[in-house]
């Protein structure tokens, strides 16, 4: 184990926690779930499938793997 | 593994902590801000990555040992994998079960593909890692990785550039094995095209080295438990994990698991947030990298995943020992590892993904491009390796390495 090298992954580990924070607070969250059964959200795959990035046909947008 | 060995292992107990308090923060606040879901991907990240890490599980390595001595152990637990995967995914991309389904990794076959593939082979070598390779090595706490993986992103972006051109180039379009012969059909030339790949790649080792080593274990788990929480674990539980997880990612998302779109969304959203124009490149100008581009990362879960599998892998090198290992970074590593992201980046965009979205996901959900992108990469690799010698990071062929 290295000292200097744990440093410098907790610094680079340190800095991206940042950037995901700054990145997170600057976007509108999703709208809050209207059914009240959580459960619910967990099965609905439909909006997930529109989400994919491989539906570069309705996009018109390239499949982004 | 003897006890022995096993009773050697000293876990780096402070991380391991850091790590478990970090997956049970994160997976919390994933269900909070989005739902069950997100955290789940998160989750089968985190053991995407304990499985790649403790099983050493990495595409770079077998196809470097195959190129330079026939050694194929890496190689053929590969072709087991997209054999594994195959079984799996093509009844259900075909949609032979009503009541589940998932897409296929298509890719456009033409220059893109073959251009991009070949230049992520030469990455792959340079680099130091493939898609998969990259982010638990990260994880694992190498150094030099972390230049890699900056400049993976920086090439990811900048393919994400130049995408259109590329795909004005000549091609043939998409072509599904699933769609063009039905799915059973195609599944059992597939199996047939990767048994002859396995039998020939056996023989080329068994010619060159007598001693082939067995992908099953010869000699049972001393102390089971230990070893999976410890690790190493032998090559097979890793085709194990990667292959039901990755079913698993199939049937959570609707399509195979994917790596490297995340790199080209993070570079974009670092871009655009140095001032760059990012929302009027055509890439990023509609469909879902529009949206991912407009949303969190948090939730892109592609990027998800990816951090579950870094994360995933400080968790098993932490339990391993093996979190932050000893070693400099010498000028010339820099170097490779400057040019090396950069042509993973930028290759992966180009073809498809990477050696999980393009060749994994690709080939086992029946997508002609996976196979293009095979052969590209192969051919990449061994100009790769070949560079690894005249820069003197490697011996000549034939002598030890």
């Amino acid at each position: 184990m290295n000292k200097k090298n744990r440093f410098i992954m907790g610094a680079a580990l340190g800095l991206a926690t940042i950037a995901v924070a700054i990145d997170h607070t600057q976007h509108r969250l999703p709208d809050p779930v209207e059914s009240g059964y959580e459960g619910a959200t967990i099965i609905e795959d439909g909006e997930e499938e529109s989400q994919s990035p491989c539906s570069m046909d309705s996009g018109g947008s390239p499949c982004s793997m | 593994m003897t006890e022995a060995v096993i009773k050697k292992i000293r876990p780096d107990k402070l991380v391991v902590l850091l790590v478990l308090f970090s997956i049970l923060a994160i997976s919390l606040f994933l269900q909070s801000e989005f739902n069950v879901k997100q955290s789940l991907f998160f989750l089968v990240g985190i053991i995407f990555g304990i499985t790649l890490m403790h099983a050493m599980f990495g595409f770079t390595g077998g196809w470097r040992m195959f190129i330079r001595s026939r050694h194929s152990l890496g190689v053929r637990a590969q072709i087991i994998l997209i054999i594994c995967s195959s079984l799996l995914f093509f009844p259900i991309v075909g949609g032979a079960f009503s009541e589940i389904s998932g897409y296929a990794a298509l890719g456009q076959i033409g220059t893109s593909v073959l251009v991009g593939a070949f230049l992520f082979g030469i990455g792959m070598q340079l680099g130091g890692g493939c898609g998969s390779g990259t982010l638990f090595t990260v994880g694992q706490g190498q150094t030099d990785m972390l230049i890699t993986i900056s400049f993976f992103i920086v090439g990811a972006t900048l393919g994400s550039y130049h995408l259109p051109w590329w795909l004005s180039m000549p091609n043939i379009g998409k072509v599904s094995l699933i769609t063009e012969l039905g799915w059973l059909p195609a599944l059992l030339l597939q199996l047939a095209v990767l048994v002859v790949l396995y039998r020939f790649v056996f023989s080329l080792d068994k010619k060159r080295n007598n001693n082939v080593p067995n992908l099953l274990p010869t000699q049972k788990s001393e102390n089971f438990l230990e070893q999976l929480i410890h690790g190493p674990w032998p090559i097979w539980w890793g085709i194990v994990g990667l292959t039901v997880f990755g079913l698993v990612t199939l049937l959570m998302a609707g399509y195979p698991w994917s790596i490297t779109f995340a790199f080209g969304l993070w570079g974009a959203k670092i871009w655009s947030a140095l001032g760059g124009d990012v929302a009027s490149w055509t890439y990023w100008a509609g469909g879902y990298p529009a949206k991912a581009l407009n949303q969190s990362v948090l939730a892109d879960i592609t990027s998800i995943m990816n951090f579950g599998i870094i994360i995933g892998a400080t968790l098993a090198a932490a339990l391993a020992g093996k979190y932050a290992p000893e070693g400099t970074i010498k000028p010339k590593r820099v170097l490779t590892a400057v040019i090396g992201g950069l042509l993973l980046g930028y290759g992966a965009r180009l073809a498809f993904g990477c050696n999980i979205g393009a060749l994994l996901g690709g080939i086992s959900s029946g997508s002609l491009h996976g196979w293009l992108w095979l052969v590209a990469a192969f051919t990449g690799g061994i100009v790769g390796v070949k560079i690894r010698v005249w820069m003197k990071f490697d011996k000549p062929y034939g002598s030890a390495s």
